[in-house]
């Protein structure tokens, strides 16, 4: 009787204390993620993992061109990249070009010999905006629960393309130098942005 | 059945049709058939936020649902209340502008078990497996470009004052962090205060005026939405100081866009709160007809709106656009 007693009271004192929770997995992913999140550590691992190797992916500088030139609707259809609703988007591009100006925060590329005029200008001061982390296509908003962790992303990555990238950029932005570039140029005007495109380059080298 | 028996029975009975009412209660439509939907709003005491909450409710209501709007008062009890009272009184939906993006996760996770979609508007919350879909504006990205105005029209150096929103609400430090990840660069621009005035009007007005005692040589004021913009406006014209003071808000809401218009208030980001609100009832309306395939964030491009380009913009939106 004592027995039964004790058990009895022990269940009722368990269901109301209970030594643990059973919590869905995709919650407790969600809530470690959220505690832990870094953005600083998963740059480094996206910069070396997935950008440099996703650089493949993108569009060819001299065919954007021409295709903005041709029709720009029809060309962001074909080559830009949208995130949710809006006017903003994106492309995703690589090519090589001659220098053909060097100013305090671009520097002005031509995609064909002999022409002097600026077809595409790779930024050198300060990077803001989602260029990179938007244009790539390899990020998404969904994987990330709280948007200022997204958000943050954005930072830290124009950070490393300012720290990483640009010295060497401006190091070999010489006129008439040859550069290759792989970045993203983020449309917010059309009738600003696109002529010549501005790309945030997150890889330049001497080709 | 004698006197005894009934009186041991009564408590049966009792109970008995607690439960039957609960289950009628679990019903998604009104005893006239046409199935309700709630919109829940942070606060009605902001014009912006009233737009939203109408802006659902009218494409709801042109959708076929009958709608109640609900304001929590910027007041996560009040929040959870009439989310209890949605849950038992049998809404077939919720479209939802949260309070807190912690605190109300449990709301819509609540609504969730007891089969009632919740889709946000505007503000998020920090999960993504409760709510259906949630219609976000980008408000760093926003903020992002209208810190770049900002040192534009500010300079590089100078004195400035940021009024934030809710501490509790994502949105605030999402325009936050956006404006500061451009105007930090510049280190000759100072922040001589930052305060809280919970995107309220009135608490702007009075925050401001205590800003303005003790730094009366500031060049410009950055507002976390178009009221307090407004309310810091009020403060600075009360103080002779409007032409020195550069006022930028966010939101896009009219009385500001027409200040700006008129070269008084220098830009603010446009926000698209009947597009999101639109976006959120006809999603609600998919689900309720059987479609499962909804992204669960989908940000909204903020634009930026300065004297340049204000004509284009109006009732919360761009003319064109909406």
């Amino acid at each position: 009787m004592i027995g039964a007693t004790v058990a009895a009271g022990t269940a009722v004192l368990l269901y109301f204390l209970p030594l643990f929770h059973v919590v869905p997995l995709d919650r407790a992913k969600q809530s470690v993620a959220g505690a832990a999140f870094d953005p600083a550590a998963f740059v480094d691992r996206f910069w070396t993992e997935r950008l440099i190797p996703g650089a493949a992916r993108a569009v060819d500088a001299t065919e954007l061109v021409a295709a903005v030139q041709e029709d720009r609707q029809s060309a962001r259809r074909t080559h830009g990249r949208s995130v949710g609703m809006g006017r903003v988007y994106y492309y995703f591009v690589a090519g090589t070009g001659r220098v053909v100006s060097v100013e305090k925060n671009h520097v002005g590329l031509s995609l064909h010999d002999g022409q002097t005029q600026v077809q595409v200008s790779l930024e050198t001061g300060n990077i803001f905006g989602n260029a990179v982390r938007d244009g790539t296509g390899l990020l998404n908003v969904n994987d990330f629960p709280n948007s200022q962790d997204f958000n943050a992303l954005s930072s830290e990555i124009n950070g490393r393309v300012e720290q990483q990238v640009l010295p060497a950029l401006r190091k070999m932005a010489a006129v008439g130098a040859t550069v290759r570039f792989v970045g993203c140029a983020e449309i917010m005007d059309e009738d600003t942005d696109l002529h010549p495109l501005r790309i945030v380059p997150f890889i330049v080298e001497a080709p | 059945m004698n006197r005894t028996s009934f009186r041991m029975l009564s408590p049966l009975i009792f109970l008995l049709c607690i439960l039957l009412a609960g289950c009628g209660g679990g019903s998604p439509a009104t005893p006239a058939g046409t199935p309700r939907i709630a919109v829940i709003i942070s606060t009605l005491n902001n014009p912006w936020f009233v737009v939203l909450g109408d802006a659902a409710k009218q494409r709801a209501t042109r959708l076929g649902y009958d709608v109640v709007v609900f304001d929590s008062q910027n007041d996560p009890a009040k929040e959870a209340s009439h989310f209890e009272n949605v849950i038992a009184s049998g809404y077939a939906a919720v479209l939802f502008n949260p309070t807190d993006a912690d605190g109300s996760i449990a709301n819509v996770r609540r609504a969730k078990e007891a089969g009632i979609p919740v889709f946000c508007m505007d503000r998020e919350i920090n999960a993504t497996d409760a709510a259906v879909s949630q219609i976000l504006s980008d408000n760093y990205s926003g903020c992002v470009a209208l810190g770049q105005y900002f040192v534009k029209q500010v300079g590089e150096s100078g004195k400035y004052v940021e009024l934030l929103g809710l501490v509790g609400d994502n949105n605030t430090w999402n325009r936050s962090k956006g404006f500061h990840s451009v105007v930090d660069r510049y280190p000759d621009l100072k922040m001589v205060s930052q305060q809280s005035a919970d995107f309220d009007r009135a608490k702007a007005l009075e925050v401001m005026e205590a800003i303005l005692q003790a730094n009366p040589d500031i060049d410009a004021v950055f507002c976390g939405n178009d009221a307090m913009a407004m309310g810091a406006y009020q403060a600075l014209v009360a103080a002779g100081k409007d032409k020195q003071v550069k006022v930028f808000g966010f939101d896009g809401a009219d009385d500001v866009v027409k200040l700006i218009a008129e070269g008084k208030i220098v830009a603010t980001g446009m926000q698209f709160p009947k597009l999101m609100a639109r976006t959120a009832a006809e999603s609600a309306d998919k689900y309720l007809k059987g479609d499962r395939d909804f992204p669960q964030k989908t940000p909204v491009a903020v634009e930026l709106v300065h004297r340049g380009n204000a004509g284009k913009y109006g009732d919360y939106g761009r003319k064109e656009a909406e």
